[in-house]
């Protein structure tokens, strides 16, 4: 196979946000995220959790409140006082429409996704109609003083419980009043002097209110009485999430010293009719606050200010025992964010306002396997690329001769030209940027840096051809169905899982997909013949090894070594492959990650041995990782402690003996 | 009365206006400016140049009471904003409540740098503590050590000369 000279990264400071609130979806399995940063995130659960839309977040949103409602349209609230509606077609914000309550704290909608309440700063809960094409204002709720920090209807839909700085309320939707006000600040430790805040709020259909505050405990409350019919402390710090699941037997909170708990809705003599609320599992997955929880019907989620999104399947809603009964932690993002400039050793680092550029060190040593060899060149910080306004970068590249780079974000392209003098840059923005229909979802830069692809909104592709003083032409657009000019060669049959990550080999024209669903991992289609590969399938005939339909994280990167045109490169977060397609496949029997192994055999018996997929775990986890020539690697990995110390204070644990 | 009107908005311009403005507008608008005016004499703050902190003064009063005389060349941006300061005041607070609900006093707060120092200790595998180099620490050990070595070096050169 050979031996690779591998440029370690680990320079990229990305430090992803924390998540904020979660919603479910539950005919489409699928999850809508949105972060600290205003980032929202739409994640499937169906296709192996794979992310498969991202809308980018924007410096003064702030989302406070997710939901889904009418089926697949997603609402979003915040801290602006707005009501958004995301398409997600075409992944920005449709529109906003203004809530006039100041602040929104909390949404939620109804069974039937029909009506909108949210929960404003100055104390009013608001009843918008969900109608085709927008929201409208229908009426506002009473009014009390002090901001309402969650809502929950009561299943039927006719009345809404908001909980709020020591009180919670229980508001008749028909009328407007308010029909039950129960104090939750009885009963405080006496060293507290605080105020009892009432974080989440859930409504169940027998009349029972459950509710999480500041003080870490989670209390049932009978609404037409007023009365506690339960108290449990789970915690010192605050509990600060809460979801329930649809029978309405288990829930689940999250606290602020990054614990979830389960309690379940039990009976107290086994085949007795009194049921009890039960506090029954702890989980310690976060090291940070959990602000979103959310209940499926065989999964707990949980997502905290780590950055962390963590998916907990329940053993005993799990029909057979197999891969999808395990706990999985999503911390780095399913996209690709850095790029690199091959001939130039030039490395592109996408953040959310900002690039960077930096070129990578060099070294004149050779050594052995596994041999850490000294640097003569430190890796350099060449140029950091502010992004102008208040959105987020959507997208980025560089071009391989390292002189063009090029970002988009939501509403503005980009393009800038680098000069390299010796030791010195200089950038210079390229004017005249064709009017393109923006947002620009991916950038790819041909090979030879002449031409520059842009992949935007409803499926068009534009090229645009880089003019060398620094200037650059729109050439043509790609629409479907594509008109005469650069002829449309065919079309990909279509796969229900989404692709994560494609690439075409310059030499022999194939496309390789690779889609989320590890099940039937790899494709391989050639362009000229409009069909897929013998190799394809002859993979797809003996099927994939168990243990790679095993992974957890997609495959977001796709290269080829130009001088062997049987060889690819592809990546996961926690592993490097080099795929030889000239050598057999692996069986179920065989091992699979067996480099190490076939080390230490003899020629014959390595020979024997062989197969297609060279896994290297040394690396991890990875954000990237390609081949710079037939001798060099570069990989950029972004280990968790370095994101660790850029988080925010955790709360203090106290442990026995410090 | 309105000697204090005057004093205060003399006192208002003097706190705006950098050196360089005042200077080029001193003969004739100067002694415009001291003229006793009842309205208020927001008319300089558009040639600040950050018209946006002033965004709570409607504009519609900025009223150009210059002699038309000396003008400063137009390094500055008269703009118009939306009148946003009120939802900005309203994100503030609610900002600021989340962060003393999480953060602020009664909460348990540590560092990132201790919390995992501290369970790199307790692990069944010892490591190190992250961040074990923090150029902030014991910098006032350095300061005095700093402080120390040069009060002693005086003493030996004159103790010497």
């Amino acid at each position: 196979m050979g031996e690779f000279e591998v440029h370690r990264v680990r320079f990229f400071g990305l430090v992803p946000a924390g998540v904020r609130c979660m919603a479910y979806q539950h005919r489409g399995c699928r999850l809508a995220l949105a972060r600290t940063d205003g980032a929202v995130e739409v994640y499937n659960f169906a296709a192996n959790y794979f992310m498969e839309k991202a809308i980018p977040g924007h410096q003064t949103r702030s989302v406070e409140a997710l939901c889904w409602a009418a089926g697949e349209r997603l609402f979003g609230a915040g801290l602006c006082g707005d009501i958004t509606e995301y398409d997600l077609e075409r992944l920005h914000p449709a529109y906003a429409v203004d809530g006039f309550g100041g602040p929104i704290w909390s949404m939620a909608a109804n069974n039937d996704g029909t009506q909108l309440a949210i929960g404003c700063e100055d104390g009013s809960v608001k009843l918008f109609q969900v109608v085709p094409g927008g929201v409208q204002f229908e009426k506002n709720l009473d009014r009390q003083k002090g901001r309402v920090l969650c809502l929950s209807w009561h299943p039927s839909g006719t009345h809404l419980a908001a909980g709020s700085i020591n009180f919670i309320r229980v508001l008749d939707v028909r009328s407007g009043r308010t029909a039950q006000r129960i104090m939750v600040n009885y009963h405080v430790p006496k060293s507290k002097k605080r105020e009892c805040v009432v974080w989440s709020i859930a409504f169940l259909s027998s009349g029972t209110i459950i509710s999480s505050d500041s003080f870490g405990r989670v209390q049932f409350w009978d609404w037409e009485r007023g009365t506690l019919q339960d108290s449990h402390t789970v915690s010192t710090s605050a509990a600060l999430s809460l979801a329930v699941s649809e029978e309405e037997d288990s829930i689940v909170v999250g606290t602020s010293a990054g614990a979830t708990y389960q309690f379940q809705l039990l009976p107290v003599k086994t085949g007795g009719q009194e049921k009890r609320w039960v506090k029954t599992k702890p989980f310690q997955h976060h090291t940070h606050d959990v602000r979103a929880v959310v209940h499926t019907p065989t999964a707990l989620i949980s997502g905290g200010l780590d950055a962390q999104l963590v998916i907990r399947p329940l053993m005993e809603k799990v029909q057979k025992k197999s891969y999808d009964a395990v706990l999985r932690k999503f911390t780095l993002p399913h996209r690709r964010l850095v790029s690199c400039a091959r001939k130039a050793r030039l490395l592109l680092f996408q953040f959310s306002q900002h690039l960077e550029l930096w070129r990578l060190g060099s070294t004149n040593k050779t050594g052995k396997d596994g041999e850490v060899l000294p640097l003569s060149r430190m890796p350099e910080h060449l140029l950091q690329l502010k992004s102008k306004g208040p959105e987020h970068i959507y997208c980025s590249c560089v071009s391989p001769c390292g002189s063009w780079i090029a970002y988009s974000t939501a509403s503005r392209f980009h393009l800038y030209r680098v000069q390299h003098e010796g030791d010195n840059i200089s950038i210079k923005k390229v004017p005249g940027v064709p009017k393109l229909l923006l947002p620009a979802y991916q950038l790819q830069c041909a090979s030879d840096s002449g031409r520059l692809f842009i992949a935007s909104d409803r499926g068009s592709v534009h090229v645009v051809q880089l003019l060398e003083p620094g200037g650059c032409k729109h050439l043509h657009t790609l629409r479907p169905p594509v008109q005469a000019g650069l002829c449309h060669h065919c079309t990909v049959p279509t796969y229900s899982c989404a692709v994560t990550a494609l690439a075409i080999h310059p030499a022999t024209n194939n496309l390789f997909i690779s889609y989320s669903d590890q099940q039937v991992g790899l494709f391989e289609f050639s362009i000229p013949e409009k069909q897929y590969t013998a190799w394809s399938r002859s993979v797809q005939n003996s099927g994939l090894h168990r243990l790679w339909l095993e992974r957890d994280s997609p495959i977001t990167h796709i290269a080829f070594n130009p001088k062997n045109t049987s060889q690819i490169l592809l990546h996961d977060v926690y592993m490097l492959c080099v795929l030889d397609k000239s050598l057999p496949l692996p069986d179920n029997n065989a091992l699979l990650v067996n480099q190490s192994t076939l080390k230490q055999l003899s020629e014959p018996a390595r020979h024997r041995q062989l197969h297609a997929f060279k896994i290297c775990k040394k690396f991890q986890p990875l954000l990237f990782a390609d081949l710079l020539d037939e001798r060099c690697l570069v990989t950029v990995e972004r280990p968790a402690a370095d994101i660790n110390a850029e988080l925010p204070p955790p709360v203090q644990q106290k442990k026995f003996g410090t | 009365r309105r000697r204090r009107q005057e004093l205060f908005t003399e006192q208002k311009r003097r706190k705006l206006l950098p050196e360089a403005l005042l200077q080029e507008l001193a003969a004739a608008p100067l002694a415009r400016a001291e003229e006793p005016s009842p309205a208020p004499a927001p008319d300089k703050r558009p040639e600040r140049g950050s018209a946006k902190q002033r965004k709570d003064r409607i504009p519609g009063q900025v009223k150009k009471d210059k002699a038309g005389g000396t003008r400063s060349k137009g390094n500055y941006i008269a703009v118009h904003l939306k009148d946003g300061n009120l939802t900005g005041l309203h994100q503030q607070t609610a900002k600021d409540f989340i962060r003393d609900q999480l953060y602020g006093p009664g909460t348990n707060r540590t560092s990132a740098n201790e919390f995992f120092s501290t369970a790199n200790k307790k692990d069944p595998i010892k490591k190190a503590a992250v961040q074990f180099v923090d150029k902030s620490w014991g910098l006032e050990k350095k300061q005095r050590a700093a402080k120390f070595t040069k009060s002693w070096v005086a003493r030996k050169m004159t103790s010497t000369l």
